[in-house]
């Protein structure tokens, strides 16, 4: 990380008087050590466009770091360039992101993030390189099996990762939205553009809305059928129109490829998935039911769905998914390519086979309910479209890195998805427009709408009132904005319905000002946090790593980078306090109780902070630098 | 999208305006009248330099989403050393001068001053008699995008704004947001090094100080419109002093280069060539 003398120079500094004296032994354990040198660290993240927080957050640390003698610097990258460098490259010290699940979720989401068994793979999973293998992996192993006492599995667990630090959890934001409501209602204070809350939208007052869109036109009677100003198709449907700073959704629509997709939203809209987890409730999605037909085999079978090319979709593309997932390569390559998302879930699945045409059984060893359920949310991807990509990666017909696959690298252009909604169009870095798909079972539901008591079964039992004959929108267009600003600017104007991603401080004041405009906010899962590089020194020391914890001051971070908007915390499971410890909540408390802040009121202690690295074992030059070797 | 259309809309507008009075005020209406007949043979006999010139636009639109990625993927990551370099410069600019006159002020020249700081000189230039400073200047214009092109793709850097959001104010896009929806359609983000428009406006102001004998009064306009662009830039949060500094020095080099290339009055055949290899 640092340049220092070399050797070579050291020795020819020394002469060869040094060397014909006599002292070549001592000459040669001196010169033959490595000087230390200033310890620097890179610490990587978006810039304040894409994600004003993150930026934030990075500064604060960057401060104290070089407060304490570290030569700590940022830089920006773009949000695929900054995914690709830290979770497919591995080629970073610090990182600052999100955690990318949309809503609280289940203690196993730890599984793929921090279990060492994944060390060595390209993706979402463990991007840390951290190894605790008595401990956390023993933890993560139990947890999924542990029923009665799984609490204190899961306490047992946050407590060492606590302790450790692979990462600094450092708050969960509020996911902020700005949304008018005259188009679209019923955006709900839970997490307002969650797969559950973007299907549960009402077209406003459907009848009323009607009305008046008439009455604007009615002037012009004949020619206003196409006077589609306001975003209503010719047919008189209408388009839900977000906003973004996020442009990937208008170049990749590959649900696997780790450095595109954040929470994948849209992706999980085109791709159907087993079962779906909104605000807590598991609704059967594309499995009608499932049974444990035994100890370690859950049974499930499938609604009558087609691809979006009109294929029928079949236990065979569910138990293909699965295979898929686990090798991207189908067998073909010399070693497996795992998929860089959804690993974790994935894993839980040890076989699939395939029963009949409908039904599917699903070997998942003796992991509990709470488990088995989250290896039910992947997407499920038709075997005719994804059988083809399982070949080495190849740029102009040359393989270029026989790590990786077709389907890994693939922008997945016209995706064939199951889901409520299809691709239509897209312009890269501008715009994407999806539309309904007629023929999901959600829609027919609607066609059937329970009164159909007549031997015809409902394509859609078990899914709740709230999705039946949904979405409400006939299309979803999402424009791309230059920033947070201009996101919030598009929907006071009304040219947008919603912002979609993260609204820094600057823009959440303008939200509001404009009658037609609110802030909707609710639960995220999508906790900040600084991410180490356990691969390198000093990284790789969980002292180190506990002391730059104590560098962060989440209270502080929280009122001034998220103007209060986020919740500090120790454990990345405190968006489900149930989980959590007493001895690791938050609460009321000033400062973090694992790794209290070292200073007061947002000012680092510089002393005290040096203190904490030296009984750490590390040591200070006369400049006050740390010092490192090697490095 | 209605907000970009209407900012250049008011852009043509004012922009307009201000160049029928500064050509009236500045040329002078003799020669005004004159370029009805001079006009055609005028611009043929720069044509090359012109082509050259579009040569390089089109290439920097065509091109430029390419040579993004390029610098993506394979762009040396500069945002940490040029803050460890300059650190806190532009935070105290903005801390000691910000007021919002000032804000208001910077804002309007980044946008519209800067536009009529690059045209007028193209319609006066052309006023003239003699081609040779309307050469030059085309040329420069043509190497200062191009040079800025290739440094660009080599060089991968987001501004002060967006690294330090919590002590630089993103200043013009804060208060008009408008104005983002158009520079977002011109500039990418992450090509802050160097300041093409610091470098443009010196070139143009180079150029007044060395017409001074033509055109004495577009001299200290022009002076004070292209400090006032290079202020801005810093001031309103977008660019760096490094970026400034490089800027400066693209300027001063495609001004000297365009000497070098165009001779008074003479042939011209040197400037498509470069510049050809410069696109």
């Amino acid at each position: 990380m640092n340049g220092q003398v070399s050797r070579r120079e050291a020795l020819a500094g020394i002469g060869l008087g040094a060397l014909s004296a006599g002292c070549l032994g001592r000459t040669r354990n001196i010169a033959g050590r490595d000087r230390s040198s200033q310890l620097t660290l890179r610490i990587v993240a978006a810039p304040a466009d894409r994600d004003p927080n993150a930026i934030r957050i990075a500064r604060h640390l960057a401060e104290n770091l070089n407060a304490v003698g570290i030569d700590a610097r940022i830089n920006t990258l773009n949000r695929t360039d900054l995914w690709r460098k830290v979770l497919i490259n591995q080629d970073f010290d610090i990182y600052v992101g999100q955690f990318l699940e949309p809503e609280p979720f289940d203690p196993d989401a730890m599984y793929a993030f921090t279990h060492s068994r994944f060390v060595a793979e390209a993706g979402r999973q463990n991007p840390f390189g951290f190894t605790d293998v008595n401990g956390v992996d023993e933890q993560l192993e139990r947890q999924r099996r542990a029923e009665g006492e799984r609490p204190e599995v899961v306490a047992e667990l946050q407590r060492s990762l606590c302790e450790l630090q692979p990462f600094t959890v450092v708050a969960f934001p509020d996911p902020l939205t700005a949304v008018r409501e005259e188009r679209f209602e019923g955006w709900t204070n839970r997490q307002p553009l969650s797969v559950g809350a973007l299907l549960g939208l009402e077209h406003a007052g459907t009848s009323d809305e009607a009305g008046t869109t008439n009455g604007t036109t009615e002037g012009d009677a004949g020619s206003g059928e196409n006077a589609t100003a306001d975003g209503e198709t010719a047919d008189g449907g209408a388009t839900l129109r977000l906003v973004t700073t996020d442009d990937q959704i208008t170049e990749n629509w590959n649900p696997i490829a780790a450095e595109y997709r954040r929470e994948g939203t849209f992706t999980t809209l085109l791709y159907d998935q087993l079962a779906l987890v909104d605000g807590g409730e598991v609704v059967p999605w594309l499995a009608a039911g499932w049974e444990r037909v035994d100890e370690g085999t859950l049974a499930l079978d499938l609604r009558d769905a087609r691809w979006h090319d009109g294929e029928p979709v079949t236990a065979g593309d569910v138990a293909f998914t699965y295979e898929f997932l686990r090798d991207t390569s189908m067998g073909s390559l010399e070693a497996a390519v795992p998929t860089p998302r959804f690993r974790g879930r994935s894993s839980v699945v040890e076989s699939a086979t395939v029963v009949d045409e409908g039904r599917v059984e699903l070997e998942i060893g003796d992991v509990n309910d709470a488990v088995a359920v989250r290896a039910l949310q992947v997407p499920i991807l038709p075997e005719h479209v994804w059988s083809e990509r399982t070949d080495a990666a190849t740029i102009a017909g040359f393989e270029f890195d026989v790590e990786t696959t077709e389907a890994v690298v693939s922008t997945n252009e016209n995706p064939v998805g199951s889901g409520p909604i299809r691709f239509v169009e897209a312009t890269a870095e501008e715009s994407v427009v999806f539309e309904r798909n007629p023929d999901h079972f959600l829609v027919r539901a609607d066609a059937t709408d329970g009164e159909t008591a007549d031997g015809e079964s409902d394509p859609a039992a078990g899914i709740p009132e709230r999705f039946r004959g949904k979405p409400a929108f006939d299309r979803l267009r999402i424009e791309v904005s230059p920033s947070d600003i201009a996101a919030v600017e598009a929907v006071s104007d009304g040219i947008a319905d919603a912002t979609v991603s993260t609204l820094g401080p600057d823009a959440v004041p303008r939200v509001g000002r404009e009658a037609d405009s609110r802030l909707v906010t609710g639960r995220s899962g999508g906790f900040y946090h600084v991410g180490y590089n356990a691969r390198r020194a000093p990284l790789s020391n969980p002292r180190f790593r506990a002391v730059l914890a104590s560098l962060i001051d989440k209270q502080t971070l929280v009122r001034e980078a998220f103007s209060g908007y986020a919740e500090p915390a120790t454990s990345p499971l405190a968006a489900s306090p149930e989980w959590v410890p007493d001895d690791l909540r938050w609460d009321d408390r000033e400062t973090d109780p694992v790794y209290p802040f070292v200073g007061e009121g947002g000012t680092l202690d510089i002393g005290r902070a040096k203190d904490l690295l030296r009984e750490a074992g590390y040591r200070f030059n006369d400049a006050g630098h740390l010092l490192s070797r090697g490095g | 999208m209605s907000p970009l259309l209407s900012v250049v809309g008011s852009l043509v507008l004012w922009v307009g305006g201000a160049l029928l009075v500064a050509g009236a005020a500045i040329v002078g209406p003799h020669r005004l009248a004159r370029l009805r007949t001079e006009l055609a043979p005028r611009l043929w006999s720069v044509r090359r330099p012109l082509v050259a010139l579009g040569a390089v636009l089109l290439a920097s639109a065509v091109g430029r989403s390419a040579l993004q990625t390029v610098s993506e993927l394979f762009g040396l990551r500069l945002t940490g050393l040029i803050y460890a370099i300059e650190g806190n410069f532009v935070a105290w600019v903005q801390a000691t001068f910000v007021t919002p006159e000032l804000t208001v002020y910077f804002s309007g020249i980044y946008v519209y001053g800067y536009v009529f700081l690059l045209v007028f000189p193209f319609v006066a230039y052309l006023a003239l008699p003699d081609t040779t400073t309307l050469k030059r200047l085309i040329v420069a214009y043509g190497l200062n995008y191009s040079i800025g092109l290739v440094v660009y793709t080599v060089v991968y850097a987001h501004g002060p704004r967006n690294l330090m959001p919590d002590m630089v104010t993103s200043l013009l896009f804060t208060y008009n947001p408008d104005f983002m929806a158009l520079t977002s359609e011109v500039n990418e983000a992450a090509n802050v090094f160097p300041s093409l428009h610091t470098s443009l406006s010196v070139t143009v102001a180079t150029f007044a100080v060395l017409t001074r004998g033509e055109y004495p009064r577009w001299t200290p306009v022009a002076l004070w419109l292209s400090t006032s662009v290079v202020l801005a830039t810093m001031y309103l949060g977008i660019h760096w002093l490094t970026d400034v500094i490089g800027g400066i020095a693209l300027a001063l080099g495609s001004v000297y280069l365009s000497y070098r290339f165009v001779d008074e009055e003479g042939e011209t055949d040197r400037d498509v060539d470069v510049d050809g290899t410069a696109a």
